[in-house]
């Protein structure tokens, strides 16, 4: 029965249902003009069945540090020498920018990197994160049996569609911006340059442990499909609720201009840093 | 001042304008290896503000130099106002005026700025002290 219950079956099972009208028949104007049902009574219930992954997570940053040091990506030789270089900066103080944009971290930085909190929301046909820097990061999963777009617009993110594999969230993930980085901290890694795949299996260890088991492929960067794993604590604490990030307002102090008006202010900044203003 | 040495001008601030407009944006996010983190040091001044925002929180202290002279400004930067919030800050936690002795480490490139590990308040002993992220798995 688990076997069944996977992909687009038992959204479209439970929408036909619900309507009282057979699947071939819901199918067909799907088909010409695609829409998002309104979720029944029975599309939340059978959420309750799911593992819970509802809430806030943070990052276990220490065991991202060992997985960079035990299981680098299986860089190609000319990446790799751009990746040693990196390495070389870093340790000598001059971090690559790898994340000074502003720009949203992208996939698959986003669940391999970050130092911050998501928050991760599962809703009928949708499963979102919620970041909390970089201008509140957003992931959206599709698990409404939709498949990928025949051409999709490329984007930080990507477009992700998902389905349950037992306790299991499976992610299908493409469609990346080749500027996006494949990065292992937030000095050192390179842009994907396009064709990027990535495919999570997101599952709970114990209650409040998430991880996710990532295998990206990204053929201009490695030489092979990189398997790794993060892993994310529940937070339970109203403490961690998320809060507001917007990251272009680090760039700013607050002011008052000849008006009196209450405006934001750049600061300065100097190899990437605010600095004192009479710094050289 | 005849009307080709104006245009001349003109059309050099135009140049000058253009440049620092390429220039690549301020940058708010970074990796915290750009400051020296195997010493702690220290420095005491006025705040002149904090400024409470993602994705760095930064407490701007007015320093007054060993050898006298204007009082310079500082730069110590530290996490996210979430981050910090669970380390039991709000965004008054420090405010403009306030004496404080600010524990740091350096910006390698001699700048006046640095990663903030602790503040003190000087006229209360409270101190208040800032990870850069690790200690949040802990809690």
């Amino acid at each position: 029965m688990k076997n069944l219950i996977r992909g687009a079956l038992p959204a479209m099972i439970l929408a036909a249902i619900a309507s009282g009208t057979p699947p071939s028949d819901a199918a067909e104007p799907a088909a010409k003009d695609p829409i998002n049902p309104p979720p029944t009574l029975r599309d939340w219930q059978a959420l309750a069945k799911l593992p819970d992954f509802g809430g806030v997570w943070t990052p276990v940053i220490s065991d991202q540090v060992a997985q960079e040091r035990t299981n680098p990506p299986p860089w190609n030789a000319q990446v790799a020498k751009q990746i040693q270089h990196m390495y070389s900066e870093e340790k000598a103080g001059r971090p690559f920018p790898v994340i000074d944009h502003c720009f949203p971290t992208g996939m698959p930085s986003y669940m391999l990197i970050t130092h911050n909190a998501f928050e991760l929301l599962v809703t009928p046909g949708r499963v979102t994160l919620l970041g909390e820097g970089d201008g509140n990061r957003l992931r959206r999963i599709y698990t409404d049996g939709r498949p990928h777009p025949d051409d999709p617009d490329p984007s930080f993110h990507g477009h992700s569609i998902g389905h349950w594999e037992g306790q299991a969230l499976v992610v299908d993930t493409i469609a990346l911006l080749p500027e996006v980085y494949l990065a292992v901290n937030e000095a050192v890694g390179v842009p994907n340059n396009g064709d990027m795949h990535i495919v999570e299996r997101i599952h709970l260890l114990d209650a409040e442990t998430l991880a996710d088991d990532l295998e990206i492929t990204a053929n201009k960067l490695l030489s092979k499909t990189w398997k790794t794993t993060r892993k994310y604590l529940r937070q339970r604490s109203q403490k961690y609720d998320i809060v507001e990030g917007v990251c272009e307002q680090g760039s700013y102090n607050e002011g008052v201009d000849k008006d009196g008006n209450s405006i934001f202010v750049p600061i300065k900044f100097h190899n990437g840093v605010p600095v004192g203003s009479d710094s050289k | 001042m005849n009307l080709i040495r104006m245009k001349s001008m003109l059309g050099a601030i135009m140049l000058a304008v253009a440049i620092a407009s390429f220039c690549p944006p301020a940058n708010a996010h970074h990796s915290f290896a750009v400051y020296d983190r195997s010493k702690v040091l220290t420095l005491k001044g006025n705040v002149k503000s904090f400024q409470w925002t993602n994705p760095h929180c930064v407490i701007w202290v007015l320093v007054q130099p060993d050898g006298g002279g204007e009082p310079q400004e500082w730069s110590f930067e530290t996490t996210s106002p979430g981050v910090l919030t669970r380390d039991g800050w709000n965004r008054n936690s420090v405010k403009p005026g306030d004496r404080v002795a600010v524990e740091f480490y350096a910006l390698r490139d001699g700048s006046h700025g640095g990663g903030l590990s602790a503040v003190t308040l000087v006229d209360t002993g409270q101190k208040l002290t800032a990870s850069f992220g690790e200690k949040a798995e802990l809690k």
